[in-house]
This record gives C-alpha cells, structure tokens and sequence, in this order.
C-alpha cells in the first residue's frame, strides 16, 4: 500500500531501535485491522457470508469524515477540549455512516438472497462493493487527499524509538471497542442472541429469537468498528482514497482467516499479526510497499490450503 | 448361496474412524461374499453410514483396512473406489435435480465414456458412438423399473415422487457397471406398498445385474426377509453377525434396539 | 379473434409486443420462430458477415462500427470463457483478467520487435504471425488457469472468489515488476508479421483496412462458439453441472474433481488467453494499468446481465455492455463536458463536468449487476437449467436436508445423513480435509 510510506523510519535511526519501532507501527496498525476484521468475522459467523463490501463501508467513514473536518473550521492541536471533542464527534459519525451503509447492504440485498444459491448474494455483494467504491471515486477523485492533522504532535521518545500520543490514543480506543463488543456479546440478551444465531439459527427462531433484528444488529455492529477504524486510520496515515476499502478489505480479511474466521478473538489476533507482518515487509523487504500485499495475500492462501480453519478455529461448529 | 468363493469381495478388518476424540466406527470387521444381500442394522448413531462412507472413500479410516476383491481400497477417492467397482446410493437421495432423469443416469455412466476435451470438441467418431450406446444404455436401466421413468426421462429431476428419485438414483448407480452396490436405507420415507416393490426391484437388480448388495435397512421386516446375512452395529462396535435368523434371537440385538427404545418397524 | 383475456391495461403494450412478435409472419413463418436456437445464430452470423460491406471504414477510430465490433468479438471471447467457469463449472473466478493479461503479453511480446533483457538492455527479437501466437498465447493462459485454479479446488465459494480476485490483482503487478516487459509503461505490438490474403493484409496494424481482421476476429468468435457448445452438451459439461449441482454425489458417480474443476480452468482461461490476443492485434500498445480489476467485473456483469450459463446470454451481455460502453458514453462524454463547462455555475448541469463518465460507467455497472442479480438472477436470455436454479422454479422436493432460514445448497453437507447423531462436517467454510467435508 502506497500509502504505508509513510510510516516507514528513516535510516538513520539504529537497527535495534528500527526494530522496536517496527513493532510499535506493526501494533498500531493491527489494532486498526482487528477492528475491521472484527466486522468480517461477525458476519461470517452469523450468516455464513463473506461480506466483500466491508472494506469498502470502512472507506466510507474516511471519506465522510474527511468531509466534515473539511468543512469545520481547522482544529487548533493544542486545545486538549477542542482536540477531544472533535475526535469524538468524528467517531462517532464514522461509527454511524459505517453502520448504517453496512445496514443498508443487509437489509436491501443480502436479505432477499437468504435463500438463493450461495452464488448469488456473493455477486450481490460484488455490485454493492463496487458501487460504493465508484460513488466514492466520483464524489472525491481517483486521487489521495490529504487528511488534516487534528491531534498535537506530541510523542515520547527514546534514543530514535517515538510512541507519539496518536498512537496510544489509537490503541486505547480500539482495544477498548474491542473489550466493549467481547462484553457485549457475553452479556448481553442481544449478544447472547447473536451467538445463538450463529451456532444454530432454527434452534435459535424456535426460542423466540427475532433473526432478522439480530442479523441487522450484527451488521450494524460490524460496519460501526469498521467505522472507528476509518477514523482512527485517517488521523494515523493521514491519505484518503477510494480505493483504500478494496485494498484494506483485503488484509482485514485475511486477518480474520487468519485467526480463524467467525471467531471473534481470532479476529483479534489476526489483526495484530498482519500488522507486524506489514509493518516488517515494509521495512525489511526491499521494494517493500509494493509486496507488502502480495506477501499479505500469500498468506492468505497458504492458510487456506494448510489450515483454512486458522489459529483459533476449531473443528466443532463453534462460531463467534 | 455363495458361500462357497473362498476370497471375499469386500473385507473390512479392524475399521476404526475417529472424530475429534469420539469413534464413530469402533473396531468393525465385515466379510461380504460375491452374490451376497448383505444388511448392517443398529439403532441410530451406530456408525452405519460412516461405514460406508468409509468404504466409498468419502472419509480415511483412522485404523483398519478395507479391501475390495483381495486390493486395498482404504483412502482412496471415491471417484476412484467408484471405477474399482463399488457403487452407492445415498440415505438422503442426492439426485442432480435441475438435471433431467436421462442426464442423471449418464452422469451415473461417466466412467464409460471418453473423458477427454478433443474428442468431445470435434466430436469424433469414438466419442459420438460412446454417446449413443450411454444414452441407450440409460433408457435401459431406466426400463428395468417399468416404463414410467422412461416416459419421464426429460423431465427434471426435481419434480419425480420419492419413490421414483430412489429409483432414477439406482440407475444413475448402475451406469457404471458395478460389482457391489452400497444403498443407504433405500426404503426410507417409503409407504408400505412401495417398500414391497423396493424389496423386489433389490432382488432383481442381485439376479440381472450380477451384483452383490450392501444394504443399512431400519425396517427390520425388509432386513430379515432379503438378506443373506446380518451385521448389528451399535456405538461403533459389531455386536453381532449372522442368518436373519440368527439375530432375531440374539439377546444382544434385542437389547441394543429395546435398551435404546429406538422405533422399530 | 374474440377472446376471453380481460383487457389489461398495466401490461398490456408488453402483450401488445408479445403477440406481434408471435404473430408477425415473414415468408410465411412467424417472426418468433426466426429468432429462437440457431436460425438466429445464423442470422446473426450472416449480418455479421455483412457488416464491413455496409459500414464505412474510419481507421482505427474506435467508433467506427467496424472496429467496435472488433472489441466486441474480444469481448464476447472474454464472457465465453468466464461462463465456461462460472456458468458451467460454478466457480466464481474474480481474477478472470490475469489469462487476458497473458494473452496480451503474448501477443505484444511476440510482436512488438524489442524488450528489455534482464539487465535492463534492449535486445531485438524475432516477430511471430498472429495466427501463430493466437494459440501460443492459449495455451499459456491456460496453463496459468491450472496452475492458478490448482489452490482453489477446495475452498468454498467465497473462498475462491477472493482468492482468484487475489491473483488477479498479483498477475498484473508482476508483469509490471518484470524489467522485460518495460515495467509500468507497457510494451507495444509494433511489428507483426504481415500476412497477405486477397482482402488484403491480415494484420490490424495496417490502418487502411481493418477488413481482413475483422472477419479473422469473427471467424475465431465463431469457432470457439461452437466449442464451447459441444463441451456444453458433452460428458465434461454434464460433470460440470453436475459438481455444481453436488459435488458429494458428482464424485460418487465416478467424477474426478480436481480434474474437472481444473478443465474449467484451464479451458475458461484459453478462451481468455484468445481475446487477449485479439486485443493487443488491435490496441497494440498495452501497459499493466489497462488490466485492473473493473475489467473482471465487467465482464462479470456481462455474463450476469445476459445469462450464466448461457450462451446467446453472455454473448448479448458482452455485445450491449461494449456498444453501450462505445456508442453512448465515449460519444458523450465530451459533449456533456463541454456543455457543463459552459453552464452558469449554480445550474445543475455544470456538477457534470466534475464526472468523469469512466467511472460513471463502472457505477452504472455496479447497479446493473445488483438489479440482476436482486430481479433477475437469470439473466436476459436464461439458460434454461439456471433459471430453475436461481429463479426458483420447481421448489427442492421432500427428502432434501431440512430447509432452514439460511438454507443453502451446501454441497456435500450432510455426508452423514439425517440419522446419524455426529456432526462434524460444520465449521470449516474456508475449505475442507479428509474428515469434514463441506
């Protein structure tokens, strides 16, 4: 991904220093992939489909946004109030124009194709891919637009090795989604209803379960941490592009293989583990941005003929 | 009978599958001689169609070894057990059902015929006479049950009664010119009536196809009245083998069926 | 002719078109009888033939019809070989450009004179016939169909599609990172050898006269036309529906899986390689940014919009989405541009000329394929067997696994039959082992 350059470390920094700094890119990243492979993996668990429009829901959120800082009035980065508030505000809208897309698509298409042949609602879900990307193409170019920067450069350091600020905040709020749906689905009637779906959706009608309310939540759900995670990636690349979905889909999904699909831990996990690996791609390989998907991609399909049950999946039907 | 071929066609020796910690088939040895009706009953959960399963290469034994006239067929696929000559036919009748009744029968045949994309592509000589003689060959099998299926033979697979898909199954099974047949429960869903012409059709396919016959059957009545021999599975395990006669006296056997309070036709 | 049909006024020009086209008699036939099965082919054929005699030549301006229907013949190569694998066999194959990648490169390879060696140098080489590297290019394209349909004979549907999509976005980029075929700028089919004949050169290069490539085009279009019917209505495209239908009973009547899936593969990836090599005869200057991935999706679209599985079906698909394509959006884009340009600012007329109608196309594309595949999954000339699939036609009958809210026509589900109480076949959607079939 092209735009990964810009999280490479200069040269002058030394190895060691390089490699940690690495690893703190490659687990700031992953917190953002989980959280898009998150809404992979809820969807696949409950309704056995892979949604190939969740990258580009994610886009949405950073298109929207970039739309509204545009329009705002610019963030002075030194006003904790000022710099709080319209992060939140812009999660917040992130998480609901994601939702909401992700929604959309459920309730519109994949509906009415629950019971057609499994070759359906995969076109379904094509034609919805491609035509969030091109109305996202038409609205803002083909080109990358430049995010604003919101946040205070501020970033602690040592010898060459930063943690800026954004990257902690990045942290803490994924892993702080990701604690928040864990819960949720452990204890919550809705949660509980979601992982009854997913195991045996007729057992789970038959206890009074409304299917299609908890389908439409699940996507909901979904789309809003592919949502955060536009936000969260928009402060951290800083580059808005309509093709990011199709590109970032792709890896997120991967990570879900990877950590075994419709499990929501593996999710997790994967998403951690993919970041590292790009991260070190990007750095280690030469010509690295530009095989850090291929190498992302290969992965994919040596898990898929060697364990396509991934890391945490099991062989008992056990999802989410 | 034909109790006097010293080599069995199939043997299955020490047949052990496991799922995850759990043995669906157990320790199973079976000996089925040529010409024979041969049954496996037992209460359901008994590992019976694992067994054949097993025997048609859809899974690998855990353990054990099955051999299909005196060679090894334990792991192979079973497009290949298929061409070794061991046929079956499915507990939940999978028909091709946007197929029509012919095509379902020639696809049963398609071992016989040239698989290669040249002779097909300029539809050479061999390949046109190979056609000809699968779908004359398929009218056939299809007339060993009488002329209905033959009258229905353009029609699609989906729309035939239950009893008549069991029956386009068994011609799709024959295509292929088997020695052993595998039907899994081919009475099930089945009213009286039918089932007696089942019994019958199972008989004549032993008699005018040559074949030996491996039957799992829950009405018992139909297992006592055309087997040659018995196998009672339960939890994995043979508890008993022998002469219909044999098993409904066995203790065991009653007591698997009745301890289990399973419905017994 | 009085009858009982109540005058129904919602529908009624739809009954109006249908009984004129039934009634409507030409040389004392009725109309309908010639547009049905091959007398339509025929005629379509033959005003095929007819074309270049009664359309003028413009070089190689796109818009003449003539060389239009040079990209549709490419284009019809492309939805014929797709359908083989995704109408036929069933396999979703999202990377469906890398063969005509392939072909391409073959062609421009073969052609263009120069490349670079390793080190980067120019070397000359020699420069092959057309109809020498049409097979050639083929036949590597359908070598990388095996060898990239090969890792996904297990995965399940979703599975398949992402991972060719996958190799469909890797095939372009190597060719691009390989120094000798001139990177990301592309090669150029500079020199073919010329052939003559008595319409005069076969070559398109020679911008006098397209005419010779034109019927050459058409009569590549023709055969593998006829190809692909005979594998329709062989053994191999029984076994083909047949996996689709179920792949547990398909091997069981003696299909070999791998083999089979493989052949669509490999056949759908040939008629590929094909059209790549016809495009590059064409548009002889190709570079990796040509073949993205809106070209499978287009090609997709065109296989979903005219029918899967059916012949006359993608063959339409292929010829309206190209003409439209031709015709009506490269005609007005710049008109439309123009005239937003010019516009006072606030008139809704001036937002146009921010569009650029490429990609306006490709959204056009998209709705197109969700409206088909939501309203008519069929297509617009259905296969009859597919119509029953996907419209529904003759429901699954009693004795089927138990339909459920999320039924799907799982493919070798339920090995184990309804009364066995183990279930170890759920679980693993991504692909399957020896011990859990899906």
């Amino acid at each position: 991904m092209l735009t990964l350059a810009a999280v490479m470390v200069p040269s002058s920094v030394s190895p060691v220093t390089t490699f940690f700094q690495q690893i703190e890119i490659g687990v700031t990243l992953g917190a953002m992939y989980a959280l898009v492979a998150l809404g992979y993996t809820l969807v696949y668990g409950i309704i056995e489909l892979i949604n190939f429009a969740h990258g580009d829901v994610f886009m949405w959120s950073t298109v929207v946004t970039l739309a509204i800082v545009q329009a705002m009035p610019a963030v002075n980065p030194n006003n904790p109030l000022a710099v709080i508030g319209v992060l939140i505000m812009l999660i917040a809208v992130g998480m609901l124009v994601s939702g909401a897309i992700n929604f959309s698509i459920e309730r519109f298409a994949y509906r009415r194709l629950r019971k057609a042949p499994r070759l359906a609602p995969l076109i379904a879900a094509i034609g919805a891919s491609f035509v969030l990307e091109t109305i996202a193409q038409l609205w803002r170019g083909s080109s990358f637009v430049a995010f604003p920067s919101i946040f205070p450069d501020s970033r602690l350091s040592l010898g060459g090795f930063h943690i800026s600020l954004l990257d902690v905040v990045i942290l803490v709020l994924a892993i702080g989604l990701m604690l928040g749906l864990d819960r949720f689905i452990r204890l919550t009637k809705m949660g509980k209803a979601m992982r009854a779906t997913a195991q045996d959706p007729e057992a789970a009608a038959l206890m009074g379960v409304n299917i299609n309310r908890t389908i439409s939540i699940t996507f909901i759900i979904g789309g809003a941490l592919a949502g955060a995670a536009g936000v969260l990636y928009n402060l951290y690349i800083g580059q808005v592009w309509f093709f990011t979905g199709f590109q970032l889909g792709l890896i997120a999904f991967t990570a879900a293989v990877l950590g075994g699909i419709g499990n929501i831990y593996g999710a997790v996990l994967g998403g951690f583990i993919i970041g590292l690996v790009e991260a070190l791609t990007i750095q280690y390989i030469p010509g690295g941005f530009a095989w850090a998907d291929a190498v992302v991609f290969a992965i994919l399909v040596l898990i898929l003929v060697v364990r396509p049950s991934g890391l945490l999946g099991q062989q008992t039907p056990n999802k989410v | 009978m034909a109790q006097d071929q010293a080599q069995p066609l199939l043997q299955v020796r020490g047949l052990v599958q496991r799922f995850g910690g759990l043995a669906a088939v157990d320790g199973v040895d079976l000996d089925i001689m040529k010409g024979q009706i041969y049954s496996i009953i037992g209460p359901n959960g008994a590992g019976k169609t694992t067994v054949f399963n097993l025997i048609t290469g859809i899974y690998k034994p855990t353990q054990g070894d099955i051999s299909f006239e005196g060679r090894s067929i334990a792991g192979l696929r079973p497009d290949q057990v298929l061409r070794r000559g061991i046929t079956r036919t499915f507990q939940n009748i999978r028909l091709f059902n946007n197929m029509t009744v012919l095509e379902n029968v020639l696809v049963g045949q398609h071992t016989q015929l040239p698989g290669d994309v040249v002779s097909a592509l300029f539809r050479l000589p061999n390949y046109r006479r190979a056609e000809r003689h699968a779908e004359q060959r398929a009218i056939e099998l299809l007339g060993f049950f009488g002329s209905s299926l033959v009258d229905q033979k353009d029609e699609y697979a989906a729309s035939l009664s239950y009893a008549e898909r069991r029956r386009v199954e068994i011609a799709r099974a024959l295509g292929s010119n088997p020695k052993l047949m595998l039907l899994d429960e081919p009475t099930a869903g089945m009213n009286d009536a039918e089932t007696a012409d089942a019994v019958q059709y199972i008989q004549r396919l032993r008699k005018e196809f040559n074949l030996s016959i491996l039957l799992i059957e829950h009405k018992l009545q139909v297992t006592m009245g055309i087997s040659d021999r018995i196998a009672v599975l339960d939890y994995g395990k043979k508890i008993a083998e022998g002469v219909p006669a044999e098993i409904q006296r066995d203790e065991r056997v009653i007591e698997a069926y009745l301890g289990r309070k399973t419905a017994v036709e | 002719m009085a009858t009982n049909t109540p005058a129904k006024t919602t529908s009624s020009w739809m009954d109006g078109v249908r009984r004129w086209v039934n009634d409507t008699k030409i040389a004392g036939r009725p109309l309908m009888w010639y547009l049905t099965g091959w007398r339509f082919a025929v005629i379509a054929v033959v005003l095929a033939v007819l074309l270049p005699l009664i359309t003028p030549d413009m070089y190689q301006d796109i818009q003449s019809l003539r060389v239009a229907m040079i990209s549709v013949f490419v284009y019809v190569m492309l939805a014929l070989g797709l359908n083989i694998v995704v109408g036929y066999a069933g396999l979703l194959d999202l990377g469906y450009v890398a063969f005509f990648v392939i072909g391409s490169y073959t062609m421009a390879a073969g052609t263009a004179g120069q490349i670079n060696n390793w080190a980067g140098k120019l070397i000359n080489i020699p420069s092959f016939p057309f109809i020498l590297l049409l097979p050639v290019g083929a036949f590597l394209a359908g070598i990388f169909g095996v060898l990239l349909g090969a890792p996904t004979l297990r995965l399940r549907g979703d599975y398949l599609a992402i991972v060719t999509l996958g190799f469909g976005e890797i095939v372009p980029i190597v060719f691009q990172n390989i120094p000798i075929f001139f990177g990301q700028f592309g090669i150029s089919a500079t020199q073919p050898v010329p052939i003559e004949t008595p319409l005069g050169e076969l070559s398109f290069t020679d911008p006098l006269n397209s005419t010779p490539f034109y019927y050459l085009s058409l009569a590549v279009v023709v055969l593998v036309t006829l190809g692909v019917f005979m594998l329709r209505d062989s053994s191999i495209g029984r076994a083909w529906v047949a996996i689709r239908e179920d792949e547990t009973a398909a091997e069981a009547s003696g299909v070999n899986l791998t083999n089979t899936k493989l052949l669509a593969f490999a056949l759908g990836a040939f008629v590929g390689g094909i059209g790549g090599v016809m495009n590059t005869a064409y548009q002889p200057n190709i570079a990796p940014s040509n073949f993205s991935f809106s070209i499978s999706i287009t090609i997709l679209i065109m296989v979903v919009l005219g029918g899967i599985g059916s012949i006359p079906g993608v063959i339409l698909g292929a010829l309206a989405l190209r003409l439209f394509d031709v015709f009506l959006l490269q005609r007005i884009n710049d008109p439309v541009h123009q005239s937003a340009l010019v516009a006072p600012i606030n008139a809704p007329l001036h937002f146009l000329a921010g569009i650029d109608f490429n990609t306006l196309k490709l959204l056009i594309y998209g709705i197109v394929l969700i409206i088909m595949i939501l309203l008519r999954p069929q297509g617009l000339i259905p296969d009859a067997r597919r119509r029953r699939e996907l419209a529904g036609v003759g429901a699954a009958p009693e004795g089927m696994s138990a339909a459920g809210l999320l039924e799907q026509e799982e493919v070798g589900g339920d090995v184990l039959g309804a009364g066995e109480s183990l279930d170890t076949t759920e679980y693993t959607g991504a692909g399957s082992d020896a011990q859990g079939r899906e």
